[in-house]
């Protein structure tokens, strides 16, 4: 049975290339598709032209030679020919095309030519080019799949249409939307203020007291540079959260200690709280009128203070928020370290403390290592805590959005902030990789590894406990004070309860004609849960199938795009969220303002997590499955839908969670691109804290977090478990 | 010709896994792909599959180049090593999931499936889950699964390793019997030269990538062409000896003091390799007849069914079996070794 597919496919696509071209407009419109008053200008209204009418009505010439690839490659996909020859053709032609098309995309822009020399070697230019539209759009998509088609047709991706496809998609996607956004900061932070380059400015406005003083080491008052700061915040975080990271994990997975169900609680609750959650219950307890001034001031008459405003109380707030998250982390690495070993050592005359010393720690180091720069990134990258709590303790998330949205405005300053931040992670990503190396030696194999784990050796129990209970107690006490908080009338003054802040957020009045949503926070609420409903499936989707292309692919290139999965995982949400502003108000992509800019910032800001997620599970899962069904007839697309996806329903749901969650929690990313129509739970609840408005805030963060459990519920239920049958069986395995 | 390899090189990166290869499978023969761990055995298996694309060379599949189409578009199925039976179907569902992808309707396709699994014995089992089966029943499922396409070729990739001795010899007299009674083509891969011996029509020997050398069972094992080759299939002893043509048909192989006619129309005069095979070796009280080797017992072992000595001797240190189990040599005694001379074998300089 012979499949023509790709050939028909290759038509398919040419053909609807050429009918986008010819039937929607080529450029944005500036009141949607929906409207349909484009139709009736389809040929003659420059605005809603198609790509056609552009060329031979309006003058835009250098669309011809994309239109004309797209001709070329449906004669290569309709003329007969071997499978090479016209996967050639294809290439040759889709390629040609693509790079015209970036090429004009990039060079002509609303004021005709963008560069100087561009003017000189071809002349003045008196029409000029919005963003890219629904016409545009599907033609750059067409010519991508056509790409994809001739690679698979010349017998790379394993001569299969649909890896090419996917694969092609994935890595278009990251350049479009990470790597093409973090260039625009590096282009931005060189640029002055009318667009030209000056490379001297970057050091110029870097190079000021404001980001590299030290004076607060030398005492006296004196205050550190922005950098400084972040930096020491993200080392105590880094090294704070490990530690406490490792206790609670230790305690948890080699003790028996006896509520160990409770601390799992603990990992999901920052899963599900918005970041600044913390830090508000740290202003209740610990603010000016917080219960603790409060009660200092009863007993004692002392003045209450702002002692929590500063480096300490972000420090605090980010302790408690990121811990479960290192918990989480290295409950997986001391699982990992094999009970074998640590038996074989025990037989080799060391003792339980030697063992922990010299097998088990080591073992651990490539964990740890990861901890500490989750926890570092996490601190440089959050923006909730310290402006809840920074007070005049300034760190680089804060000064870039002070930058763009604040009164100075200035772009330029941002870029240069952002590209610091993104110095920082990388340098700590890189050195960490560097340090760790590559290899990590702790691996659960899934194969039945015999042994018992080795209990803790008694004094290391102790620390372990000593450190970890009253912390986990701590935080339980914190988040229980930030949910009585939104039922009282005013923290601090009149504890009298009170529903009020519920009614304020989310009243309903019932008028004539159904329902009128007269609360305060609905707007945001809604926007919220629809634009984190589109974005998760959509984040499940491309990171599972980033996953599995580089589980169970092998393409030249595949190295590549792992590490740059890898390395967006490492890129701040502040430095994302300014990159989209700077790269997405301008042609050749003009969504500013819109809905869409967020959606797209929430799946390239989380996808990266759900493909270290699919990678993990998928690894587990014998190579040999997918092969067999490839073998047994069925294509790569069948062989994900019927036995890939099955087996990988755990980590379906996980990336469907991850990915609602961090969308509504999400705050660093998204200040910058929200509007009034667009505003999101996150950044109103923030908003709402720096007005003092605490009861209003908590009384929406409850809310949201509820939603956010059901959420949860309603995928694990609709997703399913996988059954595998009444006894266990290995996914694992291998080829030899 | 069911499969067709020619000049087929697969590299990773640097590294060369096969290193030009070409050779041909009649259809209705099975052909054993048969060397050492890390020859090549595999990929070269994979290469047939689709499973991968051959770096370099040309590959076709009952007359039709397939050297760039992907696994699914190949006339092919493969059973596997792991068995890689669906853990989240049952046994009818795995057998049907290769017919309901190529279009057959749900009923036709649960026909044609029960077909398959009374034809590997496993008519009861329908509804277990994989997990339910012993290894061997996962083995005739995963058969099964394969052998309902009427794939114009069928490959096996070391299909008996994750089975026990026992059920090794059994299951590999079930595929050699499906095989001869379907008219199946199947290309089998294995590293253990006994089943190879066993189930093959032809058996294709690699080593480092290479082909070094292909025949039939009884040509591999009576007339290996290298030293290798002499080592891998069955047991041999190297030693040096000097070839002396006597005729076009004919060499006289001096190995010490004792000199041995052997059949042989190709070997080159001169000091050479000489393969003898253990059981070539008779081993007699000394002093034997004029013309034996003489040496002394090294080591002696029991084994049931046949003694094995390790003898020094002035042509090296020799492996001997001995089915004379009664009175066995010592270690120190003096032995006399006749060879015969279908044991010798010269198989280069
Ligand atoms: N995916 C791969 N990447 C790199 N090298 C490989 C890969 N698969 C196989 N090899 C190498 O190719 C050689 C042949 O492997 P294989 O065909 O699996 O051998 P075998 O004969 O044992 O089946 C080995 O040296 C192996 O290390
Ligand atoms: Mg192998």
């Amino acid at each position: 049975m012979i499949s023509r597919a790709p050939v028909s496919w290759s038509t398919a696509w040419s053909a609807v290339g050429l009918i986008a071209a010819i039937a929607l407009p080529w450029y944005a419109l500036q009141e949607g598709l929906d409207s349909g008053a484009w139709i009736s200008g389809l040929w003659s209204s420059e605005d809603y032209a198609s790509g056609l009418a552009q060329i031979v009505e309006h003058g835009k010439w250098w669309l011809a030679p994309v239109l004309l690839a797209l001709v070329v490659c449906l004669g290569a996909a309709l003329m007969p020919a071997t499978r090479q020859r016209r996967g050639t053709l294809l290439l040759i032609a889709s390629t040609t095309g693509l790079l015209l098309f970036v090429a004009q995309a990039l060079g002509i822009s609303l004021h005709g030519w963008t560069a100087g020399w561009l003017t000189a070697l071809f002349g003045e230019l008196d029409t000029r080019q919005v963003g890219l539209g629904a016409g545009g759009a599907v033609v750059l998509v067409t010519l991508l799949s056509l790409l994809s088609i001739g690679l698979a047709l010349r017998g790379n991706f394993g001569g299969d249409a649909f890896v090419a496809g996917a694969a092609t998609t994935v890595a278009a996607s990251i350049v479009l939307f990470t790597a093409w956004p973090i260039l625009r900061i590096l282009v931005q932070a060189f640029q002055d203020g009318d667009g030209l380059l000056a490379p001297a400015l970057l050091v110029e406005r870097l190079a000021t007291e404001k980001i590299w003083s030290l004076r607060c080491l030398s005492g006296g008052g004196g205050r550190c540079g922005v950098a400084w700061n972040t930096l020491f915040l993200a080392l105590g975080c880094g090294a704070g959260t490990t530690a406490l990271g490792l206790a609670f994990a230790l305690i948890v997975t080699r003790t028996s200690f006896g509520f160990k169900k409770t601390l799992r609680v603990l990992t999901v609750l920052p899963i599900v709280t918005p970041p600044f959650v913390i830090g508000l219950a740290l202003i209740l307890v610990f603010g000016r009128s917080g219960l603790v001034n409060q009660f200092l001031e009863w007993s004692m008459g002392i003045e209450p203070t702002r002692w929590i405003y500063g480096f300490q109380g972000v420090f605090l707030a980010q302790l408690l928020a990121f811990t479960p998250v290192a918990f989480l982390v290295l409950i997986g690495v001391v699982e990992g370290v094999s009970p074998t070993l640590e038996e074989a050592s025990q037989t080799l005359r060391a003792d339980r403390w030697a063992t922990f010393a010299t097998v088990s720690l080591p073992l651990m180091r490539p964990g740890l290592a990861n901890a500490f720069l989750v926890g570092f990134i996490e601190s440089i990258a959050d923006f909730g805590n310290p402006i809840v709590l920074g007070g005049d303790y300034g760190v680089l998330s804060t000064e870039i959005y002070f930058a763009v949205v604040g009164a100075q405005l200035d772009y330029g300053r941002a870029a240069s902030l952002a590209l610091l931040l993104l110095i920082f992670a990388l340098g700590a990503f890189f050195l960490q990789r560097h340090i760790v190396g590559t290899g990590s030696y702790a691996t659960i194999s899934g194969k039945g590894d015999s042994g018992l784990p080795t209990p803790l050796p008694d004094a290391a129990r102790r620390a372990a406990i000593w450190v970890a209970l009253p912390w986990a107690a701590f935080t339980l006490i914190l988040y229980g004070f930030a949910f009585v908080g939104g039922f009282v009338k005013v923290w601090g003054r009149d504890y009298t309860p009170t529903l009020d802040h519920y009614a304020k957020a989310f009243a309903v009045e019932r008028a004539a004609d159904g329902l009128i949503w007269t609360g305060a926070a609905w707007n945001s609420f809604w926007t919220t849960l629809k634009l984190a409903a589109i974005a998760a499936p959509l984040t499940a989707a491309l990171g599972l199938i980033a996953a599995w292309l580089l589980v169970r692919q092998r393409f030249a290139g595949r190295g590549t795009l792992e590490f740059a999965t890898m390395l967006s995982f490492a890129v701040p949400g502040t430095v994302i969220g300014v990159a989209y502003v700077f790269a997405f108000n301008v042609p050749p992509i003009e969504i500013t303002g819109t809905a869409m800019i967020i959606v797209l910032c929430f799946v390239f800001r989380n996808m990266p997590v759900g493909v270290r997620a699919g990678m993990a599970a998928m690894s587990q899962i014998d190579r040999s499955l997918d092969e067999a069904s490839l073998t047994l007839r069925g294509r790569a697309p069948q062989t994900l839908v019927y036995v890939v996806l099955p087996l990988l329903r755990p980590a379906i749901v996980g990336a469907l969670v991850y990915g609602f969650v961090r969308a509504v929690t999400t705050v660093s990313a998204v200040v910058f691109l929200v509007t009034a129509e667009y505003e999101l739970a996150t950044t109103y609840i923030i908003l709402r804290v720096i007005n003092g408005d605490y009861g209003l805030a908590i009384a929406y963060s409850c809310a949201l977090i509820v939603l956010m459990l059901v959420v949860i519920l309603l995928i694990q239920f609709a997703v399913g478990n996988r059954r595998l049958g009444r006894r266990a069986v290995a996914l694992g395995g291998g080829r030899t | 010709m069911s499969v067709e390899f020619q000049n087929v090189v697969k590299r990773y990166g640097r590294a060369t896994a096969v290193a030009g290869i070409s050779f041909t499978v009649e259809s209705g023969t099975l052909v054993t792909l048969l060397g050492p761990s890390g020859c090549g055995k595999t990929t070269t298996l994979r290469m047939i599959a689709g499973l991968e694309l051959p770096s370099e060379g040309r590959i076709a599949i009952a007359g039709r180049d397939v050297t760039t189409l992907g696994a699914t578009q190949r006339d092919v199925s493969m059973v596997f090593q792991s068995y890689a039976l669906f853990p989240h179907m049952n046994v009818l569902e795995n057998v049907c999931y290769g017919l309901r992808r190529s279009g057959q309707s749900r009923a036709a396709a649960a026909k044609h499936a029960r077909e398959g699994l009374l034809q590997v014995g496993l008519k009861d089992y329908e509804e277990r889950q994989p997990s339910e089966l012993s290894g061997g029943q996962q083995q005739r499922v995963a058969v099964a699964r394969a052998l309902v396409l009427k794939p114009s070729v069928l490959l096996f990739d070391e299909p008996l390793s994750n089975l026990d001795a026992r059920l090794r010899r059994q299951m590999r007299e079930e595929i050699r019997e499906l095989q001869q009674r379907l008219g199946l083509t199947v290309v089998y891969v294995t590293h253990d030269q006994q089943e190879a011996m066993a189930v093959s029509d032809r058996i294709i020997v690699m080593n480092a990538g290479r082909i070094e050398q292909q025949g039939s069972p009884r040509d591999l094992y009576e007339r290996p062409t290298t030293p290798f080759m002499a080592r891998f299939m069955g047991e041999s002893n190297p030693v040096r000896g000097t070839v002396r043509r006597l005729d076009p048909e004919h060499v006289l192989v001096q190995l010490g003091d004792s000199g041995i006619i052997v059949a042989d129309s190709t070997a080159t005069e001169g000091e050479g390799t000489v393969a003898i095979r253990p059981e070539a070796i008779a081993v007699e009280a000394a002093p034997g007849p004029a013309g034996a080797l003489a040496g002394t017992i090294a080591k002696a072992s029991y084994l049931g069914t046949h003694m094995e000595y390790s003898i020094n001797t002035a042509a090296g240190d020799l492996f001997a079996t001995c089915p004379w189990v009664d009175r066995p040599f010592e270690v120190g005694n003096k032995v006399s070794l006749v060879l015969s001379s279908r044991g010798v074998i010269v198989v280069g300089r």
